[in-house]
Order: structure tokens, then C-alpha cells, then sequence
């Protein structure tokens, strides 16, 4: 057999290659054989709700698109980013994997996820995300290229217990605005009740280095944690400081203790504890054990003074990694149905992460009905207008630098040393991290 | 014996065994009160998960609502019963598999001599401080490469020998009395038959005991199987255990009921075998 092409073309082909990147080929236009796609899903690693309800979406999908054949993968959340490093190497990459928005820039960088819009059409790809949230859309960017199209999806809520707002005699309708008011309700609530006043998953035990939500309260005060190119952290800016001195105050003022996140929660499910901010996810779990004993209620996340709070999200993305074509087609169709109105409707009313087409919830052929009955969602999606995306950090090391910035983040808050000293000290350890450091 | 004397045997010797169960009772009372922090965990693993979802975290020693609600929906949310099945199977397996293994190069290490036999022994103890997350990601890629991802085969291959079975029963075989094993070998025993009709049967309790550590050991492995398994059908209860613990919170109910199934057979495994398993493992100094 001969090749069509000399050596010589091969080469200068390779070179070309080399010097501009990878070009990506257009999927195909369409399914014509039968054809079976993998899909990593970090809830079908769970038992209950999340698992339920991703069963569902893949069977209503191979329902509707015989040709298309889905193997569901359970990958825990933890294990998703080594599963398909080892399964690369393996030679099974997943087709499609659902991806922490942590851990985007490190698929797409170094995991060789595909630019999705690159690969798909533009035509396909405006049609598709035409009444999503933008800023929901911009969570799948790493620098000018797409990687992923946000699938779940949370915000940080303040969970309340309204009956021991009214032991405390504070009015359960008017929740805490402000970090300010975090304190002073938490103090009066623990002068009056034998309850706990505040705790949260900001930072400290089994938050691990998902900083979502410590991005949330700096972001907040106008501070950040990456410069806008993603060339270089900024964990001694002014602001992030003095972000992460105002939790330091909280806990200077005994009433945010150094809990595990685990030990948190179930204190908020038994009714120990007032308020409790976290991811909106928790909801239904929290519903679930508030029932019969007290009334559970959800605020926004607090500002600092006038300034309206800016909240992250936590959740993820849906990342194609299949490099074969008619695959991609179906990996593309697959991601389509599940970020699709019918697809928002059974995340949100099965699993209770948020909807990124808003328009669904005032429609009785979609959310509507559901969210009548759970008003606990709707302080979330008011958030979304205002939301700012979970930065993630570029490189391999990417995971080290969220962890430096929890560390330090811990010891400044619950530890006795000076807060700018701390946040200098992992803005030197992180940059060092950095690419190109 | 005079009958004076035995007029005043027996309230002596009751004395005595008074006087010693005076003796022993503080030996006892710590000894239960032991027993009873070891039993806690266990009896509030049973007890909550017979808790529902909005009493699970009552303090109370009893629960005020008792109910099997927490059972169903394990078994509704996992298949609990293939996982279970999938995890006797790889642990007998296991334990089988690296028994015969170890008892034959054990038995090659012991009797053999041949060049740099130290060496080769030695090389066998080195892999034990080997992790087995250190060799996981090249057996994934072996495993995958044989087409048995996915696979109960594929959960008991990297397994099929381990020092530290090879290391005790070597330490045992060496042990044993050369006379009879030569007085055999006169008689025209070969060493296949030295080996299963002399050494094993008399090397019970030994095997017993390694026997019981392999197969809790594998019993409660976890990282293996979350890498290695693609559906829950195909994987095991510990892996099931964990799936009840999200990122959306702890079911705390089902999860005690999983983890009180996946108790039982360990349990009764251990209530069947007790009198041997002590006795093992105090002949063998195992803990």
C-alpha cells in the first residue's frame, strides 16, 4: 500500500502542526450508523437523587436518539481529573466527562480536551445557548478558547433556621445582608438561644482546596484571586486581605468556629446552629432533616456594606475529550439534550442544582409547578445576574495553588499570626507555582 | 483425708475462690467496660440506621421511631446484593489464590537453596512496603490492555501473591522440626507430598489466621475497585458505602444500613471462626 503524501509533505505537515496547534476537524454533520459514546458522571458515583435523576437524562436521551448508544461511567468527584489522565493513557478517553469548573483549565490544557466551539458549528452552537445565562456560559472558558458547557450548578446560599431567629427575637423575613449583620445576628442568637450562630464551607476541614466560596467572599469585597490574564495570583492584594480579615473578625468575635464542614452540616440539619452558608446543592439534604423539627429558610450570600455581594458557583462542566468525529456528534448531541430545557428541568427538580436557562421556571411545561412548591430556590436564581465565575488556576500544579490559598486562608482566619503576612507568604509559595514561574 | 479435715475443706476452698474472684474483679470490670467501647460503634451503626432521615442525629440509645425505611432504600439505591456477592467472591478468591501461592514459593524459599536465594527472598519482603496505590495506574493499564476492565477477574489479578503471606509461612516452614521432614523424605515422600500431607496440615493454624487477614484485608479494600470498575453491578460494598456520602450531603441512614449489611458476613465469619482466630493469632503474635 502506499501513502498518498511523500515524507516530505509529512513532514512540513507535522512542522505546520507543531508551530499553529492542533486543528480541530468539524464533527461529523451527522448520525448515520449506530454509534456508542462513554460518558464520565461524577453523580452516577453516588446513590440517591443525583444518580437517579442522570439515569433518567441518559435514558430520556437514547429514547429519543436510537442511533446514539451511552455508557454512564461513575467517577467519584474527587478521581474524575486522574480517571481520565489513566484512561488516556489507556486509550479509552472518556467521549464526554462531567469536569469541576476547578479543574477546566487543566482538562483543556493539559488533558487535550476539545475547544467545543471549535468543533462545533457556529450555527449549532449559537442555536444551542441562546437563552442560557452568559455568565454561565463564560464558566467553560480557559483564556479565549471553550472547553465546557455548564451543566450542574450552585451558588452559595445562607441557610437560616427561622425558628431560632425568633427565639433570638430577630424577624426570620429580614436575613442578614451584610457580613456585618452575619456577626451581629450570630452574637444575639448565641446571647439568647443555646445555639451555635454562624458556620460555613468557606475554608478549613473537608473543604479540601475547593475554593469556591472563599473566591465568593473576596470577589465580594472586590478583591480576587488571579489576575484577569491567569498569568498570576493575587493573594496579597489589598482587598483579598481584607476579605479574609473580615472572616478572622467573625471568628475574633466567637461566632465562627473552626468546625469541620461535615460536623457544620449535620449540626445545621439537628438544629444546633442558625446560620449556615454553603452551596444551594445542599438544599434538598437539608430539607430532608430540617422536616418535623424546625423551619428551614435560604438567603442570598452577604455583602460587604453597600456593596452587593459578588457569589462564584461551585459545580461543573461537560467536557468533550473524543477526537473521532462521529463521536463528537454524538457527544455534542448527548451534551445539547442535557443542557436543554427538558434536561435544566430534571437537574433542577431531581437534584436541585440550578437552572441555567431562567426562563424555565415560569413555565408550566417545564420548572414552574416545581418552584411554586420549593421557594427555597428562588433567592438562587435572583443571584444569578450578579454571578462571577470560580477562576481556576492553569497549569499542573494547579491543585497545589487552591490548596496554598485554603491553607493559609485557614490560618489566617482561625490561627493568631497577622492576616497580611499569612496571604503574603502563599502569594509567594502559589506564584512560584504559577506557569512560566 | 480426716473428716475434721474435710469439714473444713470446703468452706476453705470457698474462701479461696472468693477470695480470687475478689481478685480478678477489677481485671473483669475493665475487661467489660473494654468490650463495651469496642461493641459501642457497632451498636450505634445499628441503631442509626434504624433512625429516619429527621432523627438520625437524636442522642437517644434506643430510637423513638424505629424503622427499616433506611434498609430499603440502601437496597433501592445500590445493588447491594451483587455488590455484596462481587465482594465474597474477590475476597475468597483472594484468599485462596494467595494462600496456595504463598505456601509454594514459601515452601521453595524454605527447603531450596539455590544462588542468591537471600536476594530473591529479599526482593519478595521489599514489594510489602510497596503501596499498592504506587503500582495501581501500570496494573490499570495492564488490566486494560487484557480487555478486563469492568471485571471481578480483574479486581483479584493484581493479587495472586503478597509477601507477607510468602514472609510468615517461610518463617513457619523453616521452623519446622527437619527431623520429621527428613524421616518423610527416607520413606520416599516427595516434596509435593512433604508439603500437603506433612507441612500444611500441620501449619492449620498458621493459614488460618493468614487466611482471615487476607480475606478482611480485601474485604475492606477500596481504591482498586473505584479505579477499576465502570458500573456498580460490577464493583463491590465498600464502594457502594461510599456512594451514600456526596458532595450534597451525608444519607447517613442508608449509609449506616449498608455498612451494617456489609458487617454481617465479616461478623459472622468471625463469630463462626472465633476459638481458631484467637488461637492463631496468638500463636502466630498477629494482630
Amino acid at each position: 500500500m502506499t501513502f498518498p503524501l511523500s515524507r516530505r509533505a509529512l513532514l512540513a505537515l507535522g512542522i505546520a502542526t507543531m508551530a499553529t496547534g492542533p486543528v480541530w476537524a468539524q464533527m461529523a454533520d451527522e448520525i448515520i450508523e449506530p454509534v456508542e459514546i462513554s460518558f464520565y458522571n461524577y453523580n452516577l458515583a453516588t446513590a440517591g437523587q443525583g444518580h437517579d435523576a442522570t439515569v433518567q437524562l441518559i435514558e430520556e436521551f437514547m429514547a429519543a436518539n436510537p442511533m446514539i448508544k451511552v455508557e454512564g461511567v461513575g467517577v467519584n468527584v474527587n478521581d474524575m481529573g486522574t480517571r481520565v489522565q489513566t484512561d488516556i493513557a489507556a486509550r479509552r478517553p472518556p467521549d464526554v466527562a462531567q469536569v469541576i469548573f476547578s479543574d477546566l483549565a487543566y482538562a483543556g490544557q493539559q488533558l487535550g480536551a476539545v475547544p467545543i466551539d471549535q468543533a462545533v458549528p457556529q450555527a449549532d452552537w449559537d442555536a444551542h445557548v441562546e437563552g442560557m445565562v452568559p455568565s454561565g456560559l463564560d464558566l467553560g472558558k480557559v483564556g479565549d478558547k471553550t472547553y465546557a458547557l455548564a451543566y450542574t450548578f450552585s451558588t452559595p446560599m445562607v441557610f437560616y433556621n427561622a425558628d431560632l431567629f425568633r427565639e433570638a427575637g430577630l424577624d426570620p423575613d429580614q436575613p442578614p445582608k451584610t457580613w456585618e449583620e452575619v456577626k451581629d445576628y450570630a452574637l444575639t442568637i448565641q446571647d439568647k438561644t443555646e445555639a451555635n450562630g454562624f458556620a460555613g464551607g468557606i475554608i478549613g476541614v473537608q473543604v479540601g482546596p475547593y475554593d469556591w466560596l472563599l473566591q465568593s467572599v473576596i470577589l465580594s469585597n472586590g478583591g480576587s484571586v488571579i489576575n484577569d490574564a491567569g498569568t498570576a495570583v493575587t493573594f496579597d492584594r489589598p482587598e483579598t486581605i481584607e476579605a479574609v480579615a473580615m472572616l478572622r473578625g467573625l471568628k475574633d468575635a466567637g461566632v465562627y468556629g473552626n468546625i469541620s464542614r461535615g460536623e457544620a452540616l449535620e449540626s445545621m440539619a439537628a438544629g444546633k446552629l442558625a446560620m449556615y452558608i454553603d452551596s444551594s446543592g445542599l438544599q434538598n439534604h437539608l430539607l430532608s432533616q430540617a422536616e418535623g423539627n424546625y423551619e428551614l429558610r435560604a438567603a442570598q450570600m452577604p455583602g460587604f456594606g453597600e456593596r452587593p455581594a459578588s457569589p462564584t458557583n461551585s459545580g461543573s462542566g461537560l467536557v468533550m475529550f473524543s477526537q473521532d468525529p462521529v463521536k463528537q456528534r454524538a457527544a455534542w448531541e448527548l451534551m445539547k439534550f442535557l443542557t436543554s430545557e427538558r434536561g435544566y428541568t430534571i437537574i433542577t427538580s431531581k437534584i436541585g442544582y440550578l437552572p441555567l436557562r431562567t426562563a424555565i421556571v415560569d413555565d408550566p411545561e417545564y420548572l414552574k409547578d416545581w418552584v411554586d412548591a420549593n421557594p427555597l430556590v428562588r433567592p438562587n436564581l435572583a443571584q444569578l445576574e450578579r454571578m462571577e465565575p470560580w477562576r481556576s488556576y492553569p497549569g499542573t500544579s494547579y491543585r497545589q495553588v487552591a490548596a496554598t490559598l485554603m491553607e493559609a486562608a485557614e490560618q489566617a482566619v482561625f490561627g493568631d499570626g497577622d492576616v497580611a503576612e499569612i496571604m503574603q507568604g502563599a502569594q509567594a509559595r502559589a506564584q512560584a507555582m504559577m506557569p512560566g514561574s | 483425708m480426716t473428716a475434721e479435715t474435710a469439714t473444713f475443706a470446703v468452706p476453705r476452698r470457698r474462701a479461696v475462690r472468693r477470695a480470687g474472684a475478689t481478685r480478678m474483679l477489677p481485671g473483669h470490670a475493665a475487661m467489660i467496660l473494654l468490650s463495651l467501647i469496642c461493641v459501642f460503634p457497632v451498636y450505634w451503626m445499628i441503631v442509626s440506621s434504624l433512625r429516619p432521615a429527621n432523627r438520625i442525629f437524636e442522642g437517644t440509645l434506643w430510637p423513638t421511631a424505629p424503622s427499616l425505611e433506611n434498609y430499603a432504600q440502601a437496597l433501592q439505591s445500590i445493588p447491594m446484593g451483587a455488590m455484596l456477592w462481587n465482594t465474597v467472591v474477590v475476597s475468597a478468591s483472594v484468599t485462596v489464590i494467595q494462600l496456595l501461592t504463598g505456601v509454594l514459593a514459601a515452601y521453595a524459599f524454605a527447603r531450596f537453596r539455590f544462588r542468591l536465594d537471600w536476594v530473591v527472598f529479599g526482593l519478595v519482603a521489599l514489594t510489602w512496603l510497596v503501596p499498592l496505590q504506587v503500582v495501581m495506574i501500570p496494573n490499570y493499564l495492564l488490566v486494560a490492555r487484557l480487555g478486563l476492565l469492568d471485571t471481578v477477574t480483574a479486581l483479584v489479578l493484581p493479587h495472586f501473591a503478597h509477601a507477607l503471606a510468602i514472609m510468615l509461612l517461610t518463617q513457619s516452614i523453616r521452623a519446622f522440626p527437619k527431623e520429621v521432614l527428613e524421616a518423610a523424605r527416607m520413606d520416599g515422600a516427595g516434596h509435593w507430598r512433604v508439603l500437603w500431607g506433612i507441612i500444611v496440615p500441620n501449619l492449620r493454624g498458621m493459614i488460618a489466621s493468614l487466611a482471615i487477614l487476607i480475606f478482611i484485608s480485601t474485604w475492606n479494600e477500596y481504591f482498586w475497585p473505584l479505579l477499576l470498575t465502570r458500573t456498580a453491578e460490577n464493583s463491590v460494598v465498600q464502594i457502594g458505602i461510599q456512594m451514600f456520602i456526596t458532595q450534597e450531603g451525608t444519607q447517613w441512614g442508608p449509609l449506616m444500613a449498608a455498612s451494617t449489611m456489609a458487617s454481617l458476613p465479616i461478623l459472622i465469619f468471625y463469630v463462626v471462626l472465633q476459638r481458631q482466630v484467637i488461637q492463631s493469632f496468638m500463636k502466630s503474635g498477629l494482630r
